[in-house]
């Protein structure tokens, strides 16, 4: 059961993520067709069928993803505590699901003629999908400010789906659109509201910070203010690409063809992919305590100082025989001599203590070493932008020596390391999940290579790696949340937080510099940008340790 | 150019439907739960055999979908009987009959946007 209710915690982040992102863009789309395609000239069939259609498609997402939270979380409920479902049935966050769900299935339902006229009245789903979010957020739970904090957070969300929602319709507008001066009025007009709606984003955001973290030390020193400043990051970034947006829009022709169009799209792309990212950090956030809860095992500037001073990656590696065994090596131990397994009740901890210190060894050397390569992959690749080192694109191909890193490192009590046969150590999850991780990051390996050195010339091929990275680094942020706010959890976040930002950096960064137009003077830049977080990536694993 | 008393009359009614169907659903929902008191402290020693119980929460929480439970020192369990609330943030129970040793509370609660939290205050019963 404990390991059930962790494991839900893992799922109730994901479908969380998934309601925010669905929630975001379909309230986003009825925001956009009311608020900034509202003349006639600017509502093309073109346009609002292929809105519509993104809309509905939300809308089913977001009303799927509610009935799975519902049935999931009823099912431990009534496992974990023997209540009658029918009990369960009344808890509140089933009202907020049934609210959200209705809002849902109305905008995928919405009649044709309403679309056409741009009715306001489908406001009213999207705000019930909105409601239902804010009331299931930490705002409405709080015994003191809760009318301000319900306030903020309402506004928070509606000002993320106007913007950050909008962005997808934008992108359709800019090509479904085809009265030019039309489609230039369309983007002028949401330019206009996306710096409305970033202003209330960052107000509210600050307010509620202020409530929910209170003090600089709350901001390093505990998940929710760690995974804040990641999120803040994000917003940043995210303010730049809007910022460029902001003066391609000023002078923009109104012409889809020219190169202002062409980056704009593309701009677009990026902000929506790392806007994905803010709300994935944001919900997140949402399930972790508060950083003013948190009063205790708060980490302080000198812990963290002295955990991430500067020193001599470790090239050392404690032997096998000295590391403890696998939790599944001493249950089978255990059961074999008939010994009682400690019992754990609380999430996130375990009946044995296996972090001894050649434990911590072994994993400093298993960072430090994958940081030494991932370092000599971005200087590589970063060699590789000049036309004297073109030898270097063969930096790919360093991804075969992780792989050979992770099949000898990973399982170190399974064969070629350990005494567990080949075919014995298939059978532990664990380990077929890491031999299957090898045998991908070689096939990806390869493929990449042969995408540098321009033996695969497919444009889509490209951008296999981008999303890659992208996508690494998005499952990097949700997973780094610690369940109980111990020091050490902390600090191995507050390492590896920095890991999932660059790592979605470098893809949108790489994703943009082939994507931009060729006229386009940002992409020499960009060319930069991606392999200096890869060389960042890699100081900051060689960086690291346990003590 | 963007109507600005069409927009924000738009966003406005966008903003009032949310709000009004918020206050609609009443009691409203929590995020993740966590213990900012208890009595029996924990790893305090009480007098027996009737120990009161006192847990109390960051948030609001739900309790006809909370659960209590003693662990005894002969590592067998008891259910705890929840009372009615007298504060959204507070759970009480009342465990009675307890021998002198070792003894925790394991409490698991629902904070009402569905996240369960699970935890455990050890304490010691002292004799009478």
């Amino acid at each position: 059961m404990v390991q059930l209710i962790s494991m839900f915690g893992i799922l109730v982040v994901l479908l969380r993520a998934a309601i925010l992102c669905l929630q975001t863009v379909a309230a986003g789309g009825t925001v956009f067709l009311t608020v900034v395609a509202r003349r006639k000239e600017e509502r093309s069939d073109a346009l609002l069928n292929s809105s519509w259609n993104l809309i509905r498609r939300s809308a089913v997402g977001l009303a799927l993803a509610q009935l799975l939270f519902v049935v999931a979380n009823s099912f431990v409920l009534v496992y974990s505590t023997g209540i009658p479902l029918a009990a369960v049935l009344g808890a509140d966050f089933i009202w907020a699901a049934v609210l959200a769900m209705a809002g849902a299935v109305a905008l995928a339902c919405w009649p044709e003629a309403w679309r056409r006229t741009g009715n306001l009245l489908c406001i009213v789903p999207a705000a019930m999908m909105v409601a239902a979010s804010v009331a299931t957020s930490h705002a409405a739970s709080r015994m003191e400010g809760r009318g301000l904090l319900v306030t903020l957070t309402s506004l928070h969300y509606i000002a993320t789906a106007s913007w950050l929602g909008g962005l997808p319709y934008l992108l359709l507008a800019a090509k479904r659109i085809s009265n030019d001066q039309a489609r230039k009025e369309t983007l002028r007009r949401f330019s206009l509201l996306a710096q409305v709606s970033v202003a209330v984003l960052f107000l509210a955001g600050f307010g509620m910070s202020c409530v929910y973290v209170g003090s600089w030390d709350a901001l390093y020193g505990t998940a929710y203010g760690v995974m804040l400043g990641a999120k803040i990051s994000l917003s940043l970034v995210l303010l730049l690409l809007g910022a460029a947006n902001y003066f391609i829009v000023r002078g923009i022709s109104t012409d889809t063809g020219t190169p202002g169009t062409k980056s704009l799209l593309r701009f677009g792309e990026a902000e929506i992919g790392i806007g994905l990212s803010v709300i994935l950090a944001a919900t997140s956030m949402t399930s972790q305590p508060p950083s003013v809860d948190m009063a205790q095992d708060r980490v302080s500037v000198r812990e963290i100082v002295e955990r991430f001073a500067p020193r001599m990656p470790r090239l050392s590696s404690p032997g096998v025989k000295e590391i403890s065994p696998t939790m599944d090596v001493l249950l089978k131990r255990a059961a074999a001599e008939g010994k009682a397994v400690p019992s754990t009740f609380v999430p996130g901890r375990t009946g044995f203590n296996t972090n001894t210190p050649a434990d911590k060894a072994w994993s400093e050397y298993n960072h430090n070493c994958a940081g030494l390569v991932v370092f000599l992959m971005g200087i590589l690749a970063l060699l590789s932008r000049s036309r004297y080192f073109s030898w270097a694109k063969i930096w790919p191909l360093a991804f075969l020596l992780l792989a050979l890193f992770l099949f000898f490192r990973a399982d170190p009590e399974s064969w070629p390391m350990g005494t567990n046969g080949f075919w014995e150590s298939l059978a532990v999850a664990d380990v077929l999940q890491h031999r299957a991780a090898v045998v991908l990051i070689v096939v990806f390996a390869i493929f990449q290579y042969r995408v540098e050195t321009q033996r695969v010339k497919s444009a889509a091929a490209a951008l296999v790696f981008p999303g890659v990275c992208a996508i690494g680094g998005l499952v990097l942020l949700t997973h780094t949340h610690a369940l109980v706010n111990v020091k050490d959890e902390l600090l191995v976040e507050l390492s590896h937080t920095p890991l999932a930002v660059l790592g979605i950096l470098a893809g949108w960064s790489r994703w943009l510099e082939l994507r931009l137009p060729q006229e386009n003077a940002t992409r020499k830049y960009l060319a930069w940008v991606w392999p200096a977080c890869f060389i960042l990536v890699g100081l900051i694993l060689m960086d690291y340790h346990e003590g | 150019m963007l109507n600005p008393r069409e927009s924000v009359r738009t966003l406005l009614l966008f903003a009032a439907v949310a709000g009004s169907l918020l206050l609609l659903l009443g009691r409203a929902i929590d995020a993740h739960a966590v213990l900012k008191e208890s009595r029996p402290a924990a790893n305090s020693s009480v007098a027996g055999p009737d120990v009161p119980i006192m847990l109390r929460y960051n948030e609001r929480i739900n309790s006809k979908l909370s659960k209590l439970q003693l662990l005894n020192p002969d590592n067998s369990t008891t259910d705890l009987k929840i009372e009615e609330q007298t504060s959204a943030d507070t759970l009480n129970a009342k465990a009675t009959g307890l021998k002198p040793g070792a003894y925790r509370i394991r409490w698991q609660v629902l904070a009402p946007d569905g996240h369960i939290t699970r935890g455990e205050v050890p304490f010691t019963v002292t004799g009478s």
